[in-house]
C-alpha cells in the first residue's frame, strides 16, 4: 500500500513541479520516488498475512514480485527518457506524471483481491495509456494510435465489466476468495453452477485477452505500437504487458481455478492462434518497430502457457519470462530510439554495419535478440524452458511442439537484425550513445545474461 | 411485470433506432431516450441512487459531451465510407453469435440466478442512497479513494490533449 | 431506522412529468391550431430582414468548448459521490469526513492544476 501511496503522491508532485517550472528536477525526483516505492514494495516480501483493506488488496509475494518488475522496468524506461519528451512538447511534467498514474493503476492490477479493484486498476492504467499514445498531437500516426487504442480499449473494458457483472450475479460477490468458495462448494455438493458464471468467465477472458494483446483480439496492437512515441511503446510492451499477465494469471489461477476444465480449451485456442499470428506476421515486416510489435504478440502467446497449464510453476514462469522479455525489449527499444534519433529511420537496413562502428550497442542488441529468440545462456531461454516444462508436466505435449516450431520461426526475424548489424556493410557515422543509455543497456544485458547462466538467482517462492 | 415489459420493449426499440438512423444527431437523441428508459428500469428495481446517477451523469453530462464530439466533426461532407455488404454480414453473424451465447446462458439459468431474487425481495432497500453510502464508505472505501486517481489522470490528460498550444511564430 | 422507499413512491413524480410534458405539448399544439397561417415564400425564409444566409450551421467548432465540457463531466462524477456521503454524514462521523477530504483533496489538486495551466481561460 505504501508503494501505491508513494507513486500517487509522486505523480501529483511531479505535476506541480512542472507547473512551477522546475523541469530540471523532474527526472531525478521521479527516479528517487520510484526507488522509494521499490523499497516499500520489497519490504512486503514474505510478510503476507492475508488480504487487507476490507479484503480489497492482497500484498502476497506474487504482488510484490510483479510490482518489483514493473517499477524497475519503469525506472529503466524513464532513465532513457532524458531529453526525449522535450523534443515532443513543452509539457514534459505531464508525461512523467501520467506514466506514474499508469504505474499506480498497474500496482493495483497486480495486487487486487476484489473485482472492483481489478476494474479500477485496469481503467487507471488504460486511460493514462490512451493519453500517452496520442501525445504527439501534430502527428497523424500518433492520433490514429490514440483513437484506435481508446475505441478498442473501451470496447474490451465493456466485455470485462459485463463479465464481472454476470459473475457477481451468479456468485453474489466481487471477492476472489468468495467466488472461489462459491465454485468449490457448488462443485462438491453437486449443485449446478449458474450458466451466467460460465458466460462471465468467457467474457472476462475476452476482455483480458484484449488488454494483453492476444490473438484474435490483437488487431489494435501493431498500429498502436507503431504510432505511439517509441519510449511509450517500450512502456506499453514491457510494463503494461507484464501487469496484464499478472492480473490475468491472478484471476484465473486463484479465482476460476475450479473451473479449469471449462476455460482451459478456450485459452488453449487463443494461445495457439496468438503464437502463429504473431510469429508469421513478424516474418514479413521490414520495419524494426513493427516487427517488435508483432513479436510482442507472439510473446503474449508464450506467456499464456502459464495460464493454460497452471502448474505449481505458473507464477514463477510468468515472473521469469516477464523479466527476460522486459529486459530484452528495453534494450531493443533503446536501440530503436537511438537509431530514430540519429538516422530518422527504423527499417532493418538502418542497422547495416552497426557492428563495426558501435560494437557495444551492437553487442547489447545481439544479446537482446538472442534472448527474445530463446537461445540458451540468455534469460529468454530460461523463461521459455520453464513455460514449456510446465506445459509438458500438465500433458500438453503437442502444444509444446507447436510452440517450438514457432520459436524456430522467430529465430529468422530476430536474426535479420543481427545479420544486418554484422554482415552487411554500409557507410555510416558512429552513433553517439549518451551515458544514460549506456547505463540502461548495461543493466539490462547483465540481467539477461545473469538469469540465463544462473537462474537460481531469482527467488522461487511466489 | 407489465411495466417492465413495456419499458424493456422501449429500450430495445430506441437502441435499434440509435444504430439505424442516418443522422448522427438523431442517433444521440435516441440514445438519450434509451438512457431514460434505463433510468426507469433502475427505479423499477428500486436502485434509486443508480437511477439518479444515470439521469444526471449519463443523460445529462455524457450525452452533452457526445453532441459536442459530433459538432467537432465536419458533418457536411458525406465522408463516411460505404461499408461492403460482406463486412455487414460478418458483423451481423458475429453479433448474433454473441446474442445466442448470452441468451442461452440466461435461458439455462431460468432467467434469474438462484438466490438473487430472494435477495431483492428480502432486502428491498438495497439500492437506496443511504444504504449504498454505508457500503461505499466502509467496504468499498479503497476503490472509492483510488477512483480519485482515475479522475485526476483523466483531468490531466484532457488538459494535455485538448489545450491549444500557443502558436509558435 | 433504515431508509425505506419503493418504486410506488415515484408515482407523483411521474404525474408531475406528465403534467409538465402535457402542458408544453398542449400549448404548442393549441397555438398551431388556433393561430392564423399565411404561407408565402417571404414568410417561410429563415430571416426576413438583414443579410443573406451564408452556408449552414454545421461547422466544426473549436476544441475549447469540448475541454470545458469534459472537465464539467469529471467534476460532475465527483459530485455524484458526495450524495451518499452527505446522506450518511452523521453516521460516518469524523472518519467519513477524513475519507471524503482525501478524495476531494486529490481532485482539488487537479482543479488547481487546471486553473494554473489556464485551461479555462478564453483567449
Amino acid at each position: 500500500m505504501n508503494a501505491l501511496i508513494t507513486i500517487s503522491v509522486l505523480a501529483v508532485l511531479v505535476l506541480y513541479l512542472g507547473l512551477y517550472k522546475a523541469n530540471k528536477a523532474l527526472l531525478p525526483v521521479t527516479l528517487l520516488g520510484l526507488a522509494v516505492a521499490l523499497f516499500f514494495t520489497i519490504n512486503h516480501w514474505n510478510v503476507f498475512t492475508g488480504p487487507t483493506f476490507n479484503d480489497m488488496m492482497s500484498y502476497d509475494n506474487f504482488a510484490v514480485a510483479f510490482s518489483g518488475i514493473t517499477i524497475t522496468s519503469t525506472m529503466l524506461i524513464l532513465l532513457l527518457s532524458k531529453g526525449y519528451f522535450e523534443k515532443i512538447s513543452d509539457h514534459v511534467a505531464e508525461y512523467y506524471s501520467i506514466i506514474l498514474f499508469s504505474l499506480a493503476g498497474i500496482l493495483v492490477m497486480v495486487s487486487y483481491h476484489n473485482m472492483t479493484m481489478l476494474f479500477i486498476g485496469i481503467e487507471i492504467m488504460s486511460v493514462s495509456l490512451y493519453i500517452l499514445a496520442g501525445i504527439r498531437k501534430q502527428d497523424f500516426a500518433s492520433n490514429e494510435a490514440a483513437l484506435k487504442y481508446f475505441l478498442m480499449g473501451a470496447f474490451s473494458t465493456g466485455f470485462l465489466l459485463f463479465g464481472v457483472a454476470l459473475i457477481y450475479g451468479a456468485a453474489h460477490s466481487f471477492d476472489l476468495e468468495a467466488i472461489k468458495m462459491h465454485l468449490e462448494t457448488n462443485l462438491q455438493t453437486g449443485q449446478a453452477i449458474s450458466p451466467l458464471f460460465y458466460t462471465g468467465v468467457v467474457l472476462m477472458a475476452v476482455g483480458m485477452a484484449f488488454k494483453v494483446g492476444a490473438a484474435p483480439f490483437h488487431f489494435w496492437t501493431p498500429d498502436v505500437y507503431e504510432g505511439s512515441p517509441s519510449l511509450i511503446t517500450a512502456f506499453m510492451s514491457t510494463v503494461v504487458k507484464t501487469a496484464g499477465f499478472a492480473a490475468f494469471l491472478r484471476l484465473f489461477a486463484t479465482c476460476f481455478y475450479p473451473l479449469h476444465d471449462f476455460w482451459m480449451p478456450v485459452i488453449l485456442v487463443i494461445t495457439i492462434i496468438t503464437l502463429f499470428a504473431g510469429n508469421i506476421t513478424a516474418l514479413y515486416q521490414n520495419n524494426f518497430k513493427r516487427m517488435l510489435a508483432w513479436s510482442s504478440i507472439s510473446h503474449a502467446g508464450y506467456m499464456l502457457f502459464a495460464i493454460v497449464s497452471l502448474g505449481s510453476e505458473a507464477s514463477y514462469g510468468v515472473f521469469v519470462y516477464a523479466i527476460a522479455y522486459s529486459a530484452a525489449s528495453i534494450i531493443a527499444f533503446a536501440g530503436l530510439v537511438l537509431m530514430q534519433a540519429n538516422t530518422g529511420s527504423d527499417s532493418f537496413d538502418s542497422f547495416n554495419g552497426l557492428g563495426r562502428k558501435n560494437p557495444f550497442l551492437a553487442f547489447t542488441l545481439t544479446v537482446a535478440m538472442l534472448s527474445l529468440a530463446g537461445i540458451p545462456l540468455t534469460a529468454g531461454f530460461i523463461g521459455k524452458f520453464i513455460m514449456f516444462s510446465n506445459a509438458l508436466s500438465s500433458m500438453h505435449t503437442w502444444l509444446v511442439v507447436l510452440a517450438v516450431i514457432n520459436a524456430v520461426i522467430s529465430i529468422f526475424y530476430y536474426f535479420r537484425v543481427i545479420v544486418a548489424m554484422y554482415f552487411k556493410d554500409a557507410e555510416r557515422a558512429e552513433l553517439e550513445i549518451p551515458l544514460n543509455f549506456k547505463v540502461v543497456l548495461a543493466i539490462s544485458v547483465v540481467a539477461t545474461i545473469l538469469i540465463g547462466i544462473w537462474p537460481a538467482f531469482l527467488p522461487n517462492v511466489i | 411485470m407489465a411495466v417492465f415489459y413495456l419499458v424493456a420493449f422501449l429500450s430495445i426499440f430506441f437502441s435499434l433506432l440509435v444504430i439505424f438512423s442516418k443522422n448522427p444527431v438523431h442517433s444521440v437523441i435516441y440514445l438519450i431516450i434509451t438512457f431514460f428508459t434505463f433510468t426507469i428500469h433502475y427505479v423499477l428495481l428500486n436502485a434509486q441512487f443508480l437511477a439518479i446517477v444515470n439521469f444526471i451523469v449519463y443523460m445529462g453530462a455524457i450525452m452533452v459531451l457526445f453532441l459536442y464530439v459530433l459538432m467537432l466533426l465536419d458533418l457536411n461532407v458525406n465522408s463516411e465510407p460505404v461499408k461492403s455488404s460482406l463486412m455487414k454480414i460478418a458483423g451481423i453473424v458475429a453479433g448474433m453469435c454473441l446474442l445466442v451465447t448470452l441468451a442461452g446462458a440466461l435461458k439455462g439459468s431460468g432467467f434469474l440466478p438462484a438466490g438473487a431474487h430472494e435477495e431483492v425481495v428480502q432486502r428491498p432497500n438495497l439500492g437506496l442512497v443511504k444504504n449504498l453510502g454505508q457500503v461505499l464508505f466502509h467496504d468499498f472505501l479503497l476503490p472509492f479513494e483510488v477512483s480519485s486517481l482515475l479522475l485526476l489522470s483523466a483531468m490531466v490528460g484532457a488538459v494535455l490533449l485538448a489545450k491549444r498550444e500557443p502558436r509558435e511564430i | 431506522m433504515e431508509a425505506q422507499s419503493t418504486a410506488i413512491n415515484y408515482l407523483p413524480i411521474i404525474f408531475q412529468i406528465l403534467v409538465a410534458l402535457g402542458f408544453a405539448v398542449g400549448t404548442m399544439a393549441v397555438t398551431h391550431m388556433i393561430g392564423p397561417k399565411r404561407k408565402t415564400s417571404d414568410k417561410l425564409t429563415p430571416f426576413e430582414a438583414g443579410i443573406k444566409v451564408v452556408g449552414n450551421a454545421r461547422q466544426p467548432f473549436s476544441v475549447k468548448y469540448f475541454l470545458v465540457a469534459i472537465l464539467f463531466v469529471l467534476f460532475d462524477v465527483e459530485v455524484i459521490f458526495m450524495y451518499p456521503w452527505a446522506v450518511n454524514f452523521r453516521e460516518l462521523g469524523s472518519t467519513g469526513m477524513i475519507e471524503m477530504f482525501i478524495f476531494m483533496g486529490t481532485l482539488l489538486l487537479g482543479f488547481f492544476y487546471i486553473i494554473k495551466k489556464k485551461a479555462l481561460d478564453w483567449d
